[in-house]
């Protein structure tokens, strides 16, 4: 065969091959472009630029929305809430569904009928755990109080103090989270080979030594990436907080995404809430980087 | 019979903790079904069940119509993540390209960017679009999820290159490769974004209540906020509203547990 | 679905008549946006078919856009598009600023000149809150003024005779007498219960002859800072936080709602909210207890207080024919008729002269004088500008800043501290705000 008219051949089929990738990419990519990277790169115009609460009289101001943000002790304020919220939702959320997940991982007569009530509050609206939370500790008809009482314990403001409304919220993410959790979890404890712990069994180890010697540390690589995955997801919950306490009391629940909706919707802040948001971004773009990078590793030597 | 008696614990462990868990659940089911007069009676069990919050919920607000608007969106809304997602996903698996790389590693980037970001520059496009209340608005920005991009590739990458060779030597091409290999092997993939989706649509909250004003265009999740919203709030009548809303994404996970579970467990597990 | 279908047929009826009609002027119709939810909602859905009704030229379509800062979010939201705004639009009291400085309404009182009407048929209060730089800008449509709620069972109970006029000294007193505590110590009945809404401490300044913000609550010049940290203000907050503390009064949190259910409830003896509040709070009660109503409180010598709720904004930027239309809809609310209605409906107050001498309105009174507390109020309250409320913007980010003082002398900050902390926020908030609307 001719080596220059196989070039050309390959050269020609290389090109269909690029034209044909495009049709199959076209929708999705034309729709991406359109609805996420012109909004992304509009609110990144917006963030460099200074104008009124009705949106006029736009002047470009560089950078000064970044340095305004970062130096407002009530950004940092937030970023440390949501740094708290995350620390209280991701080991909580992980050690609920653990425990759910050690329940039903396991195939026994009725295990189906758990697995659905486990996984069941992955289906549930925010609004609508939100809305059953704000109920269960209303202060006057909630339930909780009056479990509360019944042991003889005091009524607590579980929404309405500023000690306690932001690890509520926690409590109530985490609660929403569980049945996230619980399958990834679910699924990581079965794909621990059996023959192992059986083998395990033979040698004599009960079932507490195994769950320590075998199958946490097996199941953390695991484990640490839903916690990551968790971490990340608690960093831009929103409807709860919406919700339920609207960033307050005292501005103790006023987490970072609150903040950015708070200045652009309420204070009328538009770049400003923008320059926080990218901010905001820019921190899950590297959570996720981290993520990535744990992945290939343990891809790798898995 | 030793082994019902060994699974006791489990049974009551088990037991205990989804009652735990659902308890706030529970409760609100409760509120629903108590007249406003038993509100605040105590106990689980409502004294004089009643389905008059119900029925000020369905007529104070126009529910149904409500609900079928959050179906229809729901729905568009999955065909056309399906549908844009298996075709990106398949260019990015199986085609060699330039720029491949880049294109997904943009999709992957794509999928951190909160939805507060974008907030306000999308309602301003949309809106010189024309399309403000309407179901444009609520749909085609939807159309397409990095989420599902990144799923399916992920998914595809794992068929094994055999079933595509056997297609290619019949002289197949990549749109009947795309119909008859990767569409059915991946039917347990698109099952679970479907599921995965159709939740987060019907979930929507933030988004349809600024770009609709009319109550024809509403859906199902504004109708909790107008509700808890009244100056006098009934927290019988906020309850039924609310498990209104919840049916049918609590149907559509007991239809499509499978599904939900493996769209979970792949979005979150496979690299 | 009802009130769904109604419309439909209203429309169809209005349009074979139109059809009748024959060679009828043009018709024209409205938008209207709307924060009036549950009881209010149905009221207001009322009145505008009535209006529809009344004549078969202008056809006016009421829209409910969610709670006020919903509504004002969605204003700002199409003021910034430049397109697909409502003519007329519902924007709470502490928009009237921002409303004015928009540059997107049509004052209502050029509105007024042009035909004719009598603008001293507003009663004062109402028609001064409303005007910017000597000039009315909105319809003061939902008028209220903040009350106090009194179960009198539990008066009756601790042995206090009712009141009608409370000072802060006497309410607290009686705050504690009325507060029921078990064996514990825990309590059972709350003395007190006020939602933590900055309205409240708005309220306390004005009643008590304080600004809340400067330059006479910006009604003599534009107000460049806040004046909250005054004494009134301060000495309610130290109060609410004491009692709170000694477990006399409740903290139920910044939703009224859950304050109101305590109260109806029968687990707090007193407390405050809007007089609009009224209809729904009676009916939440039920056969409860009996409840009587009395002015808001004052520090030292009651001066009187300022009007909330919200007023109705005409929309620039729409033919003339439209605009007129808009001003009959708005002319149409005003009259005594429709104001009476309103009133006996919602328990907001009228703001038009003659209409409590209405029979029907006056057989109301009688049969439930809980309805004249707020109309006695305003009646009685000096007219200065401390009562005319102050005028600023940015009004929405500045509550949020006094709400949060107001959770921080629950933590046990004092009141004055916590109140010149929020100041200096609210202070650049203010200034940031004039700054941004100087701008060409």
């Amino acid at each position: 065969m001719d080596a220059t008219l196989s070039r050309a051949q390959r050269l020609r089929k290389h090109l269909r091959g690029q034209g044909e990738a495009l049709v199959f990419l076209l929708p999705a990519y034309a729709l991406f472009l359109l609805f996420l990277v012109l909004p992304l790169l509009e609110a990144l115009w917006l963030s460099l630029h200074q104008e009124d609460l009705f949106g006029r009289g736009r002047v470009w101001t560089g950078l000064a929305n970044y340095q305004k943000a970062l130096s407002r002790p009530e950004f940092w304020k937030s970023a440390w809430l949501t740094l708290k919220f995350a620390l209280i939702t991701a080991p909580l959320e992980l050690l609920l569904g653990f425990l759910a997940a050690l329940l039903v991982y396991r195939p026994y007569p009725g295990v189906a009928l758990f697995r659905t009530l486990f996984f069941l509050t992955t289906a549930i609206p925010t609004a609508v755990a939100a809305v059953a939370w704000g109920w269960f500790l209303h202060p006057v008809g909630g339930l909780a109080n009056r479990l509360l009482a019944s042991l003889g314990l005091p009524p607590q403001p579980w929404l309405t103090s500023p000690e306690l409304a932001l690890p509520t919220l926690a409590v109530i993410t985490a609660w929403a989270g569980v049945g996230f959790t619980a399958v990834l979890l679910t699924a990581g404890l079965q794909n621990i080979p059996a023959e192992i712990l059986e083998a395990a069994e033979v040698d004599g180890a009960g079932p507490w030594t195994r769950f320590w010697r075998i199958t946490l540390p097996l199941l953390s690589p695991t484990l640490f990436l839903v916690g990551l995955l968790v971490v990340l997801k608690s960093l831009t919950a929103f409807g709860q907080i919406h919700l339920l306490t609207r960033g307050g009391p005292a501005e103790s629940s006023m987490v970072w995404i609150y903040r950015v909706y708070q200045d652009a919707f309420f204070n009328f802040r538009v770049p400003l809430a923008a320059a926080e948001a990218l901010l905001l971004f820019l921190v899950l773009l590297l959570m996720a980087a981290l993520q990535f990078r744990l992945l290939g590793r343990r891809v790798h030597y898995g | 019979m030793g082994r019902r008696r060994r699974l006791w614990p489990t049974y009551l462990l088990a037991g205990g903790y989804a009652l735990l868990l659902l308890l706030p659940f529970l409760t609100l089911l409760s509120a629903s079904l108590r007249p406003e007069a038993d509100l605040y009676a105590p106990g689980l069990l409502p004294p004089r069940p009643s389905l008059e919050a119900y029925q000020e919920a369905l007529t104070r607000f126009p529910l149904g119509r409500f609900l079928l608007n959050s179906l229809l969106v729901s729905s568009l809304i999955t065909l056309g993540v399906l549908t844009t997602s298996l075709l990106a996903a398949y260019a990015l698996a199986r085609l060699r390209f330039l720029g491949r790389e880049a294109l997904f590693g943009l999709a992957v980037a794509l999928l951190l960017v909160p939805g507060e970001v974008t907030f306000l520059p999308l309602y301003l496009l949309v809106d010189r679009l024309g399309w403000l209340d309407s179901y444009l608005a609520l749909t085609v920005p939807f159309l397409a999820n990095p989420l599902g991009v990144f799923l399916l590739r992920q998914f595809l990458r794992t068929i094994p290159e055999d079933y595509f060779d056997a297609a290619r030597i019949d002289g197949a091409n990549h749109w009947q490769m795309l119909r008859h290999v990767a569409l059915p092997l991946s039917a347990p993939a698109l099952g679970a974004l479907a599921a995965l989706t159709f939740i987060g649509a019907w979930n929507m909250y933030l988004w349809p209540l600024v770009v609709t004003k009319s109550r024809e265009m509403q859906t199902a999740q504004i109708a909790v906020n107008f509700i808890l919203n009244e100056e006098v709030a009934r927290w019988n009548v906020v309850a039924a509203a609310a498990i209104l809303v919840l049916l049918p994404s609590l149907l559509a996970f007991l239809l499509a547990q499978r599904a939900f579970v493996r769209g979970i467990a792949m979005g979150g597990l496979k690299g | 679905m009802r009130m769904w279908t109604r419309r439909v047929w209203a429309q169809a009826i209005l349009s074979t008549l139109l059809l009748l009609g024959g060679a009828q002027a043009q018709r024209v119709t409205l938008e209207f946006w709307h924060s009036m939810g549950g009881v209010l909602g149905e009221a207001t859905e009322k009145l505008v078919q009535d209006f529809n009704k009344s004549q078969d030229r202008i056809q006016v379509k009421s829209q409910y856009v969610g709670s006020y800062d919903d509504g004002i979010n969605k204003l700002l939201a199409v003021l910034r598009a430049g397109r697909g705004y409502p003519h007329v639009i519902q924007v709470y009291d502490i928009g009237a600023r921002i409303m004015a400085d928009s540059g997107a309404i049509v004052p209502l009182e050029d509105l007024a000149r042009k035909s004719g009407f009598d603008l001293g048929r507003f009663l004062p209060q109402p028609r001064s809150y409303y005007t910017v730089e000597g000039k009315l800008y909105g319809l003061p449509f939902n008028s209220s003024n903040p009350i106090l709620y009194l179960n009198m069972a539990a008066f009756q109970e601790g042995g206090i005779p009712f009141k009608p006029t409370w000072s802060l000294k006497d309410l607290e007193e009686a705050a504690r007498k009325l507060t029921k505590k078990d064996a514990q110590g825990r309590t059972v009945r709350y003395g007190l219960s006020i939602p933590i809404d900055s309205w409240f401490v708005e309220q306390i300044s004005y009643n008590s002859g304080e600004y809340f913000c400067n330059n006479e609550n910006g009604r003599k010049a534009k107000a460049t800072a806040v004046a909250f940290d005054n004494p009134a203000a301060a000495a309610f907050l130290d109060m609410y936080a004491r009692l709170v503390r000694e477990g006399v009064a409740a903290n139920t949190g910044r939703n009224w709602a859950d304050s109101q259910s305590l109260f109806a409830q029968g687990q707090a003896a007193i407390a405050a909210y809007s007089t609009a509040s009224l209809t729904g709070v009676l009916r939440q009660v039920g056969n409860r207890f009996p409840l009587r109503t009395a002015f808001y409180p004052f520090l030292r010598e009651r001066n009187g207080v300022a009007i909330g709720g919200a007023a109705l904004y005409v929309l620039k930027g729409f033919p003339e024919e439209q605009v007129q239309a808009a001003w009959e809809f708005v002319r149409f609310l005003l009259e005594p008729e429709t104001q009476a209605r309103w009133h006996l409906a919602t328990g907001y107050f009228p703001v038009v002269r003659g209409v409590t001498e209405l029979p029907q309105v006056r057989q109301a009174h009688v049969k439930q004088p809980n309805y004249t507390t707020a109309i006695q109020q305003l009646a009685t309250s000096k007219v200065n500008a401390s009562s005319a409320g102050c005028l600023m913007g940015a009004f929405p980010e500045i509550r949020q800043y006094v709400q949060t003082a107001w959770e921080e002398t629950l933590k046990g900050k004092p009141a004055l501290e916590a109140l010149r902390e929020a100041k200096a926020r609210a202070d650049q908030a203010l200034e940031r705000y004039n700054r941004g609307v100087a701008q060409p």
